[in-house]
């Protein structure tokens, strides 16, 4: 079976450097899957879920934000925190959305980090759904 | 004869103190060690980006973003020094501060307002001292700082900059070159200059295959934005400065550690020097204590004979 590289980093870390047969990055408007051979890339990531295939099983993690690049065959994605996603549940969501919400809103600048958090836990409680 | 005891007694205290340093090169060394597995485990990170901001300008790209750009007079500045929580550890502290205020003696003439922010207590302590305001003091960062905290301080100091409250930012720490050397230096991180391609070693997988001419490698990966170059610059340089603070939190962190160990090694080496030279006096004392006394021993024998 044909198989691709994938490499998650963080600032912190190289958090996992697998072989798979597909990956699914979540892009900043959507998903996007990757087999082996695909055309360079750069692409912009959102919050979601990052979806590595290999030998019939799934792995997901929770990426949030970052860069995905692709070449020669290499999958690196750069984010800026990754979870494996079986730790996540409704209730973290929940609570990630509430604080999210109660975050102030009377700056532009505050205004941003606040769309932000909110994307983060919309994305947060579609997961754990 | 209070001598000799006082001379045993100081011998003693040096011997636990000795027994201190080592143990506290020993721990210095042991940071070190994991100080710099995480500062080699960023590095990755550093690279790929660095890579990602090649290949945007080989796509011909004009690099442009808020965070570049220069401003023509610098009303207010910033400096952040990098210090340590705690002492012990030779020069460090004193080369970061006296290279911090150094800097701001600079700037106090041009700009108007000046901000100080300090990480570590070491650093503040040292400014309360010579009475100088401190406006934003950090003391969470130890030997291995977060990513998460770093990104905070670098957000808002973002978010600072972008809306002209700050005009120039200024870090002082001390930067790590290799294990025998680390220097201490004051750079300006905003306007942020952006990674030079150049100025990094190549990813390892990029590498590998720009091993041929460099040209050949852009020419190959003809990239596909997503979705656009544009886009992927607005936050590509964010995210670079961030990694960039969190290199100066990392080194910093190495070259404490590094300092101690030196400082406690040396500190050692020299209760050792004063163990033996206290030996030696201690020694002698005791020898011309017996000879005395025998002499003493002696002097009564012959005056009971005569």
């Amino acid at each position: 079976m044909s198989t691709i590289q994938c490499v998650v980093v963080t600032p912190e870390r190289t958090e996992l450097d697998v072989q798979a047969e597909s990956v699914t990055v979540p892009l900043f408007d959507g998903e996007m899957g990757i087999l082996k051979g695909h055309s360079p890339l750069v692409g912009r990531l959102g919050y979601g879920l990052l979806r590595i295939k290999s030998a019939g099983s799934s792995q997901n993690y929770f990426v949030e934000g970052g860069f995905v690049q692709v070449a020669d065959n290499v999958v690196s994605v750069l984010t800026d925190n990754v979870v494996d996603a079986s730790q996540l549940n409704s209730t973290a969501a929940a609570q990630a959305m509430h604080d999210a919400l109660a975050l102030p809103t009377d700056l532009p600048e505050l205004k941003t980090t606040r769309d932000k958090a909110i994307d983060r836990a919309r994305a947060l409680s579609r997961i754990t759904a | 004869m209070a001598n000799i005891r006082e001379l045993d007694k100081r011998r003693k205290s040096i011997r636990n103190i000795r027994k201190i340093t080592r143990t506290m090169e020993l721990i210095a060394t042991a940071r070190f060690k994991k100080a710099m597995d995480r500062a080699s485990a960023a590095n990755d990170y550093t690279q790929r980006i660095t890579a990602i901001v090649r290949d945007l300008a080989a796509a011909g790209l004009e690099v442009s973003h808020p965070l570049l750009a220069e401003r023509p007079e610098i009303k207010s500045s910033t400096i952040l020094m990098l210090t340590s929580n705690r002492g012990l550890c030779g020069g460090y502290n004193g080369s970061v501060i006296r290279a911090a205020v150094q800097r701001r003696n600079e700037l106090s003439d041009s700009s108007d307002s000046f901000r100080f922010e300090i990480s570590g207590k070491r650093g503040i302590a040292a400014m309360k001292f010579r009475n100088v305001a401190i406006d934003q003091m950090y003391t969470n960062f130890e030997d291995q700082p977060a990513f998460g905290e770093v990104a905070k301080i670098a957000d808002r100091l973002m978010e600072e900059f972008t809306t002209g409250r700050m005009d120039r930012l200024d870090v002082a720490y001390t930067r790590f070159v290799s294990v025998s050397k680390q220097i201490t230096t004051v750079e300006t991180l905003l306007p942020f200059s952006q990674p030079k391609p150049e100025d990094e070693p190549l990813a390892g997988g990029a590498a590998g295959a720009a091993s041929g001419s460099t040209s050949g490698h852009v020419a190959k990966n003809d990239y596909e934005f997503l979705p656009s170059a544009e886009s992927i610059l607005e936050e590509v340089v964010p995210a670079s400065f961030r990694v960039k603070l969190f290199k100066c939190f990392l080194d910093a962190a190495v070259s404490e550690q590094i300092a101690r160990m030196v400082a406690m090694k040396s500190a050692t080496e020299n209760a050792g020097d004063i163990i033996k030279q206290l030996s030696t006096t201690f020694n002698r004392a005791r020898q011309s204590k017996i000879t005395q006394e025998i002499m003493e021993i002696i002097g009564g024998v012959e005056a009971l004979e005569a």
